[in-house]
Parts: structure tokens; C-alpha cells; sequence
């Protein structure tokens, strides 16, 4: 039975400490570079 | 001299030419068949559906490029493939009709040493009644016209809800076979995002439709992320990135017919449901493009090269068995067909051993089975695959293929966007390992390496997803060193 919509009404929201971590501009580029060299392993390690 | 013809130019056709070419140089002839003049990268033409990037942006004319690099290119649809030859010679050959306006509705019998099928899916709008931009009353982001067109009918709804009317959008998938969940997955976020900037959000009811079991399934039976030292599931992830962006959902949904402002849909449970909509995108179902084989006599060989769906059945275990008993080392590895050596399927083109998520169906039989992805990077990885095969088997008369590429080994980064701009944009950034589940490996932890399956939301996504559209379609152009950015 498809209960998505009770889920997300259920679900946690983010706080106030992750959204700002999501659009901190310092800690994006971080981030940012983090996620260039895991896509860049991966891609070298498995293609 | 021996010549490779390769069916479509999408990213593991294109690829494959391009690294062929290479690899063989002049004293080999690459021969790239494909309908389309143009060159689509297609993970962008959402933000071409929400009117955020120009149809230019996301496509170029293949003819300077294989000019360039001395591919030959025909404008052309394959129509019939001759394995075996035909009655003047034994060589393979493959019968298209051109597409360019120079030469448009002639035909030629292209002879073959080494083929490519990688042509894609065939958009399948007519499985559903009332689906598609064309024929029904939805639209569609899979081709760049596709998306101005879905562009236009978005705009025309923000400006009515500037009226102060309410709207409902729709967007997911228009049947129960569906592949390619994350991009109406994207496209939903998009629209979303648009409403909230053009500051209409409060009066819309975006509503994502879709035949996933649950959220977050992406027809790879779901994920779970490792983040920190905590695990998260990609259905939970998702079901708090929908109750943020206050998104509803419809899961486990097989639709069944659209009339115009309101789609019905059955679900697994049996119950048959109608959602009214003033603005619907749903994509449609894929099949392989409608090619037909023919043996030297004339004889119709097609159901022995191409599975019932229309795709390319290749080095894959196609033996039917319940889920439960399906493995990763079913999936395909060379994608060398059993039948004709000198012969693989590609990309969307090779017909998948068998789902990735648990398929269901309704008491009555409909089904509602989201099917595997097979798009981007392992599409790519496909191509450089096959091509290294190829130049392998011409170049050093290898006789089995010696590159792999198997869904059930390879890893898999997938960027979502959930909203485009360069201070205000985010993304979902995935990653996966293997793509297709191995319990075998990994027992414990849902068949894929926690190390390596990933979750991230954030600008920084949004950034990695744009920075991807400039650098895959330079390397699409084939400038100078392309080939050092991986697939």
C-alpha cells in the first residue's frame, strides 16, 4: 500500500545547523572539492 | 583496413567513436550512423524545461566534430541489420535510410567488420493513451524541443498563478515500466524551486507520480548511504527533502491513461485513482528503436538478436528465474552478442538481464516495475569498453573481448539537481557501488560497499552537476585532451 505521503509528513526536517552547512559558501567549496576527487576515484577505479 | 559502424550518437555511441577513432587512427574507418544532426547532452535539458538554459546550450552539430576527427558520419536511421550478410557477400552490413535533408528517405547498405548498437531507447508515449507532448496532453524534458516546449507550458502556469488562481503540476513517470525516475525526480525539484523563486510556490501543488516502490528507489532498489558514522537509507533522505520542500508523492503507480487535466493510475494494491493536473510532465516508457535482422537468405532473424522489448540481447544471463535468484553476475560484462562476435549492444540499446528493483503488479497483472537506469557514466564506461575491445581485436587479433564494463561491478556517481543557480542552487549528489547490488560482496549492507555509496545535499552539488555540463560536452566536442576526463 502506498503510504509515501504519511512518510514525509512524517519524516525529520533538517535543522537549522545542516541548512546553513548547506549553503555555506566555505564549506560547500570543501565539499565541493571533496566531491570532484570521490567522482574522480570512482570513475578511474571502476571505468 | 577494417571498418566499425556504430549506431547512435548518444554518450556511449559517441564515446565509443571517439576512443575508437583514437585508438585506430587512419588506417582504420569509424562510421558513426545516427538520425540526429545534433548532439544532446541530455542530463541538462531540465533546467531547458524550467527555462533556466537555452536548447543551444545543451546541444551541437556532430558533423564539424567528426570531420575533425576524421570519423565518417552518415545522417542516417538504421532500419535492418544483416549479421550474416546478405546474398552478394557474407560480410556483415547494416540497411539505413538517411535522415539529412541532402539526402533525405535514400537508402544504403552499409558493410560492417565490427558493429555498435547504441542506439537507444525509442520514446515509448503511445503505452499510455494521452501521454506525450505530441499526441496527448503531458509534456516532456527527453529531447531539447521537448523541454522549450515544457519550458512554455511552466511559464504559462507561474503567470496564472501570479493570478492568484491555484494550480496542480504533476510530475513523474507516465507508466509502469519506466526507467529514468531521477530525472522526473529532478525536474519535479526544479519546477519547485522556480515556483518558490518566482514567488508562487504558496498557490501550486507539486505532486511527483511515480511507479518506484518507494522514494528514493531510482529503479536501483534504493540505497543506503553511509554519512559519517551513521547509515541513512535514500528513501528516508528523500522523504525529508520532500516534507522540506512541502512536495507530495505518489508511489507504486502504474499509469493507465491521461485525459486532458487528469491522469489516471492504477496502484499495486489494485485501486484505481485519478489526479487532476493543470500542468503535467511524465516521461514516457523506453523500447529499442525498430530495428529488424535478417539472416543472408532473407530469413527474419530479429527474435534471436533482439529481446521482446526491442533491446540488443548481449553476453547477459537472460534465464528467467524469481527475483530472489537474480545476481550481479548476470548483468552483462563485454556486451559482445552471444550469436555474432563482431557485434555489441550498448547504453539504453542492450536489453538488461532483469530489474534492479523488485518488480510488482497489480491483482490484475500491471505491471508496475521501475526498469534499470543504464544512463551516463555507465553509458560512457560502456563505450570506452567496447571501443578498447574493438581496437583490441583489429589492432592485435584478440579474440575474445578484453575490457569488461559490468553494472554488477562498477561504481556510479548520479548529481540531482534539485534546484539551478549559482548561490541558491542544490543538488543531490549520489554515489553507488556497485550499481546493481551484490549480496555476494557484500552481504550485510544491501549488496553495495559502504564506503563507496554515498549521499550529499548541498550547493556544492549544484556546482559539481553544472561544472559536469561544461566539461562532458568538451570532451563530447573532442578538444584537445578529452580523453583524460573520465566517463
Amino acid at each position: 500500500m502506498d503510504n509515501a505521503q504519511a512518510r514525509i509528513d512524517m519524516a525529520p526536517l533538517p535543522g537549522m545547523r545542516e541548512l546553513r552547512r548547506r549553503s555555506n559558501l566555505v564549506q560547500q567549496f570543501v565539499r565541493f572539492l571533496s566531491l570532484n576527487w570521490t567522482m574522480y576515484r570512482l570513475a578511474k577505479h571502476h571505468g | 583496413m577494417a571498418r566499425v559502424v556504430i549506431l547512435g550518437a548518444g554518450v556511449s555511441g559517441h564515446t565509443a567513436a571517439l576512443f575508437l577513432k583514437r585508438r585506430l587512427g587512419r588506417n582504420h574507418e569509424v562510421v558513426m550512423v545516427s538520425p540526429n544532426s545534433n548532439w544532446n547532452w541530455i542530463p541538462s535539458n531540465i533546467w531547458v524545461g524550467v527555462g533556466k538554459m537555452s536548447p543551444d546550450k545543451v546541444v551541437f552539430p556532430l558533423a564539424p566534430i567528426y570531420r575533425r576527427k576524421k570519423i565518417v558520419f552518415r545522417q542516417a536511421n538504421a532500419v535492418a541489420l544483416r549479421p550474416n550478410g546478405d546474398a552478394d557477400s557474407p560480410r556483415g552490413a547494416v540497411d539505413v535510410v538517411y535522415t539529412d535533408p541532402k539526402r533525405a528517405g535514400k537508402t544504403e547498405r552499409i558493410r560492417y567488420d565490427y558493429l555498435i548498437n547504441a542506439t537507444g531507447p525509442r520514446l515509448n508515449f503511445e503505452a499510455t493513451p494521452g501521454l506525450g507532448p505530441d499526441a496527448g496532453h503531458t509534456v516532456s524534458v527527453c529531447t531539447p524541443s521537448h523541454a522549450v516546449d515544457a519550458a512554455k507550458h511552466l511559464a504559462t502556469v507561474i503567470e496564472t498563478l501570479k493570478t492568484g488562481r491555484r494550480q496542480t503540476l504533476v510530475i513523474g513517470v507516465g507508466h509502469g515500466t519506466c526507467t529514468c525516475e531521477g530525472a522526473a525526480f529532478e525536474y519535479a525539484f526544479n519546477v519547485e524551486h522556480e515556483l518558490r523563486a518566482a514567488g508562487v510556490r504558496e498557490r501550486a501543488e507539486v505532486i511527483y507520480l511515480t511507479n518506484e516502490h518507494e522514494l528514493g528507489d531510482f529503479g536501483v532498489g534504493g540505497m543506503t548511504f553511509s554519512q559519517g558514522d551513521h547509515r541513512i537509507t535514500s528513501e528516508a533522505w528523500m522523504e525529508s527533502l520532500f516534507r522540506e520542500r512541502k512536495m507530495k508523492a505518489i508511489t507504486q503507480a502504474a499509469v493507465t491513461k491521461i485525459e486532458p487535466g487528469l491522469i489516471h493510475y492504477r496502484q499495486i494494491d489494485g485501486t484505481d485513482n485519478a489526479q487532476p493536473f493543470d500542468f503535467a510532465m511524465l516521461l514516457p516508457p523506453f523500447r529499442g528503436v525498430n530495428l529488424e535482422a535478417f539472416d543472408r537468405d532473407g530469413t527474419d532473424i530479429t527474435d534471436s538478436i533482439f529481446a521482446p522489448s526491442g533491446f540488443m540481447r548481449v553476453d547477459a544471463n537472460y534465464e528467467a528465474k524469481p527475483f530472489d535468484q537474480w545476481t550481479a553476475q548476470d548483468w552483462p560484462r563485454t556486451y559482445q552478442t552471444p550469436l555474432h562476435h563482431n557485434v555489441f549492444g550498448i547504453g539504453i540499446a542492450f536489453a538488461p538481464p532483469h530489474a534492479i528493483s523488485r518488480p510488482y503488479a497489480t491483482p490484475d497483472g500491471v505491471l508496475v516495475a521501475p526498469a534499470p537506469p543504464r544512463t551516463g557514466m555507465p553509458s560512457g564506461s560502456m563505450g570506452k569498453a567496447v571501443a578498447m575491445t574493438i581496437s583490441d581485436m583489429i589492432l592485435h587479433g584478440s579474440p575474445e573481448p578484453t575490457h569488461t564494463a559490468s553494472m554488477g561491478e562498477m561504481a556510479a556517481a548520479c548529481i540531482a539537481s534539485t534546484g539551478t543557480g549559482m548561490l541558491s542552487g542544490t543538488a543531490a549528489a549520489m554515489s553507488m557501488s556497485p550499481i546493481v547490488p551484490d549480496h555476494s560482496r557484500h552481504p550485510d549492507t544491501a549488496g553495495r560497499d559502504p564506503q563507496e555509496t554515498t549521499g550529499d545535499i548541498g550547493l556544492a552539488a549544484h556546482w559539481v552537476k553544472r561544472m559536469l555540463h561544461t566539461l562532458f560536452i568538451y570532451k563530447a566536442k573532442a578538444y584537445p585532451l578529452w580523453y583524460l576526463i573520465p566517463e
